[in-house]
């Protein structure tokens, strides 16, 4: 589940909870000495945690912003997450950060350019990190290959892993035209480090990947499908907008648990 | 140099996002969904000013309150087209918007709005930082003489306004009152800290206090601060008994 401060008071008195582990924004802590990283660890002494950033702009012409990597660095050696992860994109510029997961465009030029800024990162970090793919609302006519040939081919070039985000996929697929399937099947099994699920929007002319809901059935069917090659992968509901109560939460973690439960029990038999 | 095609291209999307749209970035990309070129192009666009108006919401919170939400709003669009944000961390983005919001606000109707967003700022920073435990009053009591010189912990921040605004952003989010002048008018001198833990507290001062604190935070020993401060001997042993109790001072040389 997605630590958010809304957890906070509930989380510090210790409940029992189906939870097996929590993601925590990496830029909501990694600046803050006060409340956030206090309940942070405090949450850590009970469960593992994920680092997840937004704002590594790992396919940025100039890289990460100075200063960035060690701060992250800073964080991780005091949380000791069980992974780092951030999204295939970029942020905006050094001058002018846009604050949003900006799609690049499918070229052999920004193979490169991922690669050396994520080389870097796990040089500073002293670990392999894992990219997600992001959705997105608009394509480059330049590209040179499709969407999941970048990710993985990032992936292979910069020895990182993948953090394969579900609803991402089904949401690029339908705004570009493309299969979902075909997308989530050619993701080797060995590169994905953590999934993500989440819920999106469908603003009628396009979908938006708002995480203001739970998955749709679509998303719940690619999921069953795709655990069912990874089984034991780590999977998160990601739900950030119009936040409902714990509960709702937590049976929407338990359901992508007992799926990934019924993958592995599968491939066991 | 000159810029490559993914340099030219991410400059193109930054720039349609955040000032004017690009045009060559717009001929360079189609639509997803049923979307054109340029209607994709503006989801990015509308998303920019939402996510940093958002910000300066939950930063500004009794600004807004007061403000309203049409000429707050009003406010976040003039200021976010005119300040781009450089950090990493949204949060960090409005330092500057105190300034904005003091010149820009109307100065018979609501000349505190400056000061009331300066100490939002000053409680949001003091939220993330690190709480630093003092001295207990015990031991601060048997080190600090008059010629000590005493290095405030907690943290500890004062603030001084041209306008009194901390009634303003203590009143209940549901409280639809009117401000009226009698709200604001008048000076007022705040200090923000931490007791060694992390909620942060707010004290009023007085304009004595607030002067031997800000002595005692340049460095002057206790019985100097206390001098120049115009403290009477119950106000001074009131404001060692503040230091103490909050443990606010981490230690008392000579």
């Amino acid at each position: 589940m997605g630590l958010r401060s809304a957890h906070y008071a509930r989380l510090l008195e210790r409940p029992r909870t189906r939870v097996r582990w929590f993601e925590a924004l990496t830029e909501n802590y990694m600046d803050s000495r006060g409340r956030p990283l206090e309940v942070l660890l405090k949450v850590r002494e009970d469960y593992p945690v994920a680092l997840h950033g937004v704002s590594l702009s790992v396919g940025g012409v100039e890289g990460p912003r100075p200063g960035y990597l060690e701060r992250l660095k800073a964080l991780a050696e005091r949380v000791q997450p069980f992974l780092i992860s951030d999204h295939l994109c970029f942020t905006g510029a050094h001058a002018s950060n846009v604050h949003d997961l900006l799609p690049l465009p499918y070229t052999e030029e920004a193979v490169a350019t991922v690669a050396r800024n994520a080389a870097r990162a796990q040089e500073v970090l002293g670990r392999r990190i894992a990219l997600e793919n992001v959705s997105s609302y608009l394509s480059y006519r330049e590209s040179a290959m499709t969407e999941w040939e970048f990710l993985v081919a990032v992936a292979r070039r910069a020895d990182c892993r993948i953090l394969l985000d579900v609803n991402n996929a089904f949401v690029s697929a339908q705004n570009h035209g493309f299969k979902a399937e075909d997308y989530l099947d050619a993701v080797p099994a060995e590169l994905v480090a953590q999934i993500h699920l989440g819920g999106y929007s469908d603003m009628g002319t396009f979908l938006f990947d708002t995480h203001s809901r739970a998955p749709t059935p679509p998303v719940w069917e690619l999921f069953r499908r795709t655990i069912a090659r990874m089984p034991g992968t780590p999977v998160l509901i990601e739900w950030d907008e119009a936040l409902p109560p714990w509960e709702t939460l937590e049976a929407q973690a338990v359901k992508a648990a007992e799926i990934e439960e019924e993958a592995r029990e599968a491939r066991t038999a | 140099m000159k810029p490559g095609r993914l340099e030219r291209l991410q400059r193109g999307l930054v720039r349609s996002a955040t000032c004017a749209v690009d045009p060559d970035f717009v001929a360079a990309v189609e639509g997803g969904g049923r979307l054109s070129a340029a209607e994709a192009v503006a989801v990015y666009r509308r998303g920019y000013p939402a996510r940093l108006t958002e910000a300066l919401g939950e930063t500004f919170e009794a600004c807004w309150r007061v403000m309203g939400d049409e000429d707050f709003l009003a406010a976040c669009r003039e200021f976010v087209a005119r300040t781009p944000s450089r950090s990493h961390n949204l949060s960090d983005y409005g330092e500057t918007f105190p300034d904005f919001l003091a010149a820009r606000a109307d100065a018979e109707a609501a000349p505190f709005l400056g000061d009331l967003a300066r100490f939002e700022w000053a409680f949001k920073e003091l939220f993330h930082a690190a709480p630093r435990p003092g001295l207990s009053a015990a031991a601060l009591a048997k080190a600090a003489r008059p010629d000590s010189v005493l290095r405030l912990a907690g943290p500890l921040v004062l603030l001084s306004f041209g306008h009194r605004v901390y009634g303003l952003w203590k009143r209940d989010r549901a409280d639809a009152t009117p401000v009226t002048r009698a709200d604001w008018e008048g000076p007022e001198r705040l200090a923000l800290y931490k007791e060694g833990g992390n909620p942060v507290f707010v004290r009023e001062l007085s304009a004595p206090e607030h002067a031997a604190l800000a002595a005692l935070a340049a460095g002057r020993t206790a019985a100097d601060a206390l001098a120049g401060s115009g403290l009477d001997e119950a106000g001074a042993a009131a404001l060692f008994a503040f230091l103490a109790e909050g443990g606010l001072v981490a230690e008392a040389s000579r």
